[in-house]
């Protein structure tokens, strides 16, 4: 399971972002405090994307494999980051 | 090399082996995976069979829906036509998408799977065989019983996403409805057990050595299509029981007068619906990265990043469904959220095209017909796509809303994303299990009438769409400017069908099913392990995985394969078996036994299919009784699986030797029940949410729940019941007995735990049929009913087992299961009876 979640810790971190946010919209809606909880948030997993990669970076690959899962970790990480900011716009811009 | 499991990787040097291996061997194996007789086709469940029973039984109900399609194209040719009255026109718009979605495109996929993974992952099958049988057989009789409605007038009429009120029985009084509500339940359950065989295949039944970054794309699409299955059915699953439960006991779950909400249904249907079409995408993607790379003659460009978009597709597509409901009124920041996640889900599905296309660049392209498919569907998905992301922009979506310029975009994304897709791979592959390919000179005539048909047929639709003629019309007035559109899109329609025609005229004359042997073989010269010679055990020994593409780094490989050099050349317990490896590194973990033919998972199946029809035309005593004999014949094929055999640990080749029988979490069982709790999580987290809904919806109809305290003996009547399921397991150490007993106790303590809860309801004054939260709250205790009663027949099951003898101890696959179960019933009742009270305390 360790393996799994470090491959697709950039992608959970978006679904969990994701579902919370529409979660706030759907049940909470819009307003300022809203808007703030999403600016947190969206900071929050940003910064826990970034701790995760650098964590991955660190992770010594011993064999090919493990370097080919470290590369799809991070680079799931990356587009999950880029992702959640996307997906937070909506709400910080308007 | 690192291992995940213990093995020493060391061990793979030895292979291939050098002495000579018997012919006697190669006897024994044909022997026992020997091809059906006569009546045997029926109960067969070798992967070949039933791949291509269930593709055949797919390409068939495309047939059928295409020609519905022709029918409401000549209807259209021309302004106030009468070919089909108004009432019949939208039974065949809705019996065409229905049938095209439901029937056809996601079996076909599935199908695919089935036929091609074990060869591809030179498996010997799927490890639950007898699962792919009933699923195929679920859905053929299922569906061919369903389709037969539009002959007699009771085909479902209200559009394939059937939104209520249209749906409710106040505006749909006839059965019709009933027909798509349960008539697609049975296709639910089909995909579902595709959904479960095609993940634990994937993981747990690859050859030695071929690790995830291994592993063909193919394979890879077909693990992340199958986990959005397990994800997104179950939504489409609650949704269909409780639009049939309002319509048949007036639970108000979609009636806005009673505190239901029909945005409900929207929420619920597109959550599955969305993410349908890129379950149904993402294996035709799958087969393209496979094709592309052959045609080209060139390791395909950015494995890496292709199997990323694969995953981030699965993740983000879960996060669009509301973009079919922009014009409902969500509020404008919800709105926003899913304007973003529409437009970057197109990003994935982008770094896939662009690897196509640098594949093609960088090799050496072949324009025979799968190459001119691959090419095609690429043009096609994209303009489908760059229409997509128009229809993300909420404004733009207001206007072309409900009219033709969908029609044409959703044409071109799935005839572009799968259906050119699959007329590629039906190209590339049939060489691999029949004796004589298809024609290329005939497929190119295919692939131009198609192409050609494609484009004429749906690029008008975007012009008459923007000229307002809106989706689910019969006719049209004349001097509107949709006369000559709308006749140039019906000529096209023809060429398509035109197409498809010679196709099959191409397949009546050359395909020859071969399953024993005796293909035509590598045809493209293509380098992954479906094309090494197979016979009805797939390949005579499993090799060990050093690349991606296996057979253009060794060309030796396959003869060596075929004289036994690998793992597994002969039956290491003379009955069918394949190797269960590790899920990263695919390291031999043990050896699977699988099941044989059986006559259970068709008869389990017809009595499934039974069970949903009776229920549509109100036979609820054949209903009932179907439902019984297809619980019996599940139990029946069950009860002779999770037997060890004779010898404890094996030699699978080069004396590497694995035991025969493993429990517990490495087992392949338990990957499946863990899968299939998964499913009913979902079912039970989307019943959850459908009361949240409702409650931020309609907060007039909302009455204070029971307190919280009347919970406690709730909780710790469930608590019980997990502990005793759990500690039940242990004592299997002490005796048999002993976890039967346990489960027992524990199924009490669940039943105990759901009488108190529904009890408390009651007394608090909520009854089901009086508001929509009522009817979401014993939907809920509904479930949890479900499961008790899964659980008491499990432990049934497991006293059954105990006393014939069947449990083995110190460990027991059923046991195992059982108390997963159990412990997740019990977790699940929890969880509910805490959760609805917190609903508008």
């Amino acid at each position: 399971m360790r393996a799994w979640a470090i491959m697709l810790s950039g992608l959970l971190i978006w679904a969990a972002h994701f579902f919370i946010l529409y979660g706030i919209g759907e049940f909470i809606g819009d307003g300022f405090a809203s808007r703030l909880a999403i600016a947190a948030l969206t900071g929050v997993c940003l910064a826990i994307c970034a701790l995760l990669a650098a964590a991955v970076m660190r992770m010594p690959p011993r064999d090919f494999f493990g370097k080919w899962r470290m590369q799809l970790a991070f680079a799931g990480l990356g587009i999950g980051a880029l992702a959640i900011l996307w997906q937070g716009l909506p709400a910080l811009l308007a | 090399m690192s291992s995940e499991t213990g093995f020493d990787p060391a061990l793979y040097a030895r292979f291939p082996t050098r002495a000579p291996r018997p012919d006697e061997e190669k006897e024994e194996l044909a022997h026992i995976w020997c091809a059906p007789k006569g009546w045997d086709y029926l109960t067969a469940v070798n992967n070949s069979y039933i791949g291509l029973y269930y593709l055949g039984t797919a390409f068939l109900f495309f047939l059928l829906a295409g020609i519905l399609a022709l029918l409401m194209r000549v209807q259209l040719a021309a302004p106030l036509m009468e070919v089909l009255p108004q009432a019949v026109y939208n039974q065949v718009f809705t019996m065409h998408g229905t049938v095209m979605m439901f029937l056809f495109a996601v079996p076909a996929v599935e199908a695919a799977g089935v036929l091609l993974l074990p060869q591809m992952l030179a498996a010997r099958d799927l490890p639950f065989p007898r699962l792919s049988a009933y699923a195929f057989w679920a859905y053929a009789v299922g569906g061919l019983c369903f389709f037969a409605s539009i002959f007699v007038g009771l085909a479902p009429d209200g559009g394939w996403f059937m939104y209520p009120p249209l749906t409710s029985k106040a505006y749909s009084p006839g059965i019709n409805t009933d027909f798509w509500l349960l008539g697609i339940g049975f296709i639910e359950i089909s995909a579902i057990a595709g959904a479960i065989e095609i993940i634990v295949g994937v993981l747990r039944t690859r050859a030695p050595g071929m690790s995830l970054d291994r592993m063909p794309i193919f394979a890879w699409a077909m693990l992340v299509f199958a986990a959005m299955i397990v994800i997104a059915f179950p939504s489409v699953i609650l949704a269909t029981l409780l639009l049939e439960i309002e319509r048949a006991f007036g639970w108000p779950f979609f009636d806005a007068g009673r505190g239901g909400d029909p945005l409900l249904w929207q929420h619920l249907f597109w959550f599955f619906g969305h993410p349908e079409v890129y379950i149904i995408f993402l294996p035709a993607a799958g087969m393209v990265s496979m094709i592309v790379a052959t045609v080209a003659r060139t390791e395909l460009v950015g494995y890496r990043l292709i199997v990323l978009a694969l995953l981030a597709t699965g993740f983000i597509s879960f996060g669009v469904w509301a973009h079919h409901m922009f014009a409902t009124g969500l509020p404008p920041m919800t709105t926003g959220f899913f304007s973003a996640a529409s437009m970057a889900v197109s990003i994935p599905a982008g770094i896939q095209v662009f690897a196509w296309i640098a594949t093609l660049a960088v090799g050496k392209p072949r324009y025979s017909a799968p190459g001119l498919f691959v090419i095609g569907s690429i043009l096609i998905f994209v303009t489908g796509g760059l229409t997509g992301v128009m229809v993300a922009m909420v404004p733009f979506d207001w206007q072309a809303h409900d009219s033709y310029f969908i029609v044409a975009h959703l044409h071109y994304v799935l005839i572009g994303g799968m259906v050119f897709p699959l007329f590629a791979a039906f190209y590339y592959w049939i060489p691999s299990i029949s004796r004589r390919p298809l024609s290329d000179r005939l497929g190119r005539w295919v692939f131009g009438l198609m192409f050609a048909g494609m484009n004429i047929a749906f690029l008008p639709m975007h012009l008459s769409g923007l000229q307002g003629m809106p989706r689910r019309v019969s006719t049209y007035l004349p001097g509107q400017g949709l006369a000559l559109p709308n006749l140039v899109s019906t000529v096209g329609a023809f060429l398509l069908a035109a197409g498809v025609l010679l196709f099959l005229v191409d397949l009546v004359r050359n395909f020859r099913f071969a399953p024993g042997g005796g293909t035509a073989g590598n045809v493209h010269d293509a380098g992954t392990l479906e094309w090494l010679p197979t016979e009805l055990y797939s390949v005579r020994s499993i090799p060990v995985v050093a690349s991606r593409e296996p057979l253009w780094d060794d060309p030796a490989l396959a003869a060596r394969v075929e004289a036994g050099r690998y793992f597994l050349p002969r039956s290491a317990t003379g009955l069918r078996e394949t190797i269960v490896t590790s899920p990263l590194r695919a390291e031999p973990q043990y050896l699977q036994i699988l099941p044989g033919p059986s006559p259970w998972p068709i008869a389990a199946a017809i009595f499934t299919a039974g069970f949903f029809l009776a229920l549509t035309v109100q036979a609820y005593g054949f209903g009932l009784a179907s439902g019984l004999f297809a619980v019996i014949a599940v139990l029946r094929w069950l009860w002779e699986s999770d037997r060890r055999v004779a010898a404890e640990r094996v030699d699978i080749g080069a004396g590497i030797e694995v035991p025969t029988y493993v429990t517990g979490s490495a087992s392949h069982g338990w990957w499946a029940m863990v899968i299939l709790l998964i499913v009913m999580g979902m079912i039970f987290v989307m019943g959850l949410f459908s009361l949240a809904f409702l409650w931020s919806n309609q907060p007039s109809y909302w009455a204070p729940p029971p307190a919280f305290r009347g919970a406690v003996p709730i909780l710790l009547l469930d608590l019980a019941a997990a502990a005793l399921a759990i500690g039940g397991r242990r004592l299997l150490l002490r005796g048999a007995a002993w976890p039967v007993v346990a489960f027992v106790l524990s199924t009490a303590a669940l039943g105990g735990a759901l009488w108190l809860d529904r009890g408390q309801w009651a007394a608090a004054g909520f009854a089901a049929e009086a508001s929509g939260q009522g009817a979401a709250v014993f939907a809920l205790l509904a479930l949890q009913g479900a499961a008790v009663a899964t659980g008491a027949l499990m432990a049934g099951y497991c006293a059954a087992r105990a006393l014939r003898g069947l449990v083995t101890r110190p460990a027991n696959t059923s046991i195992d299961l059982t108390m997963l179960f159990l412990a997740y019933a019990a977790i699940q009742g929890l969880v509910g009876a805490l959760f609805t009270r917190a609903v508008g305390a």
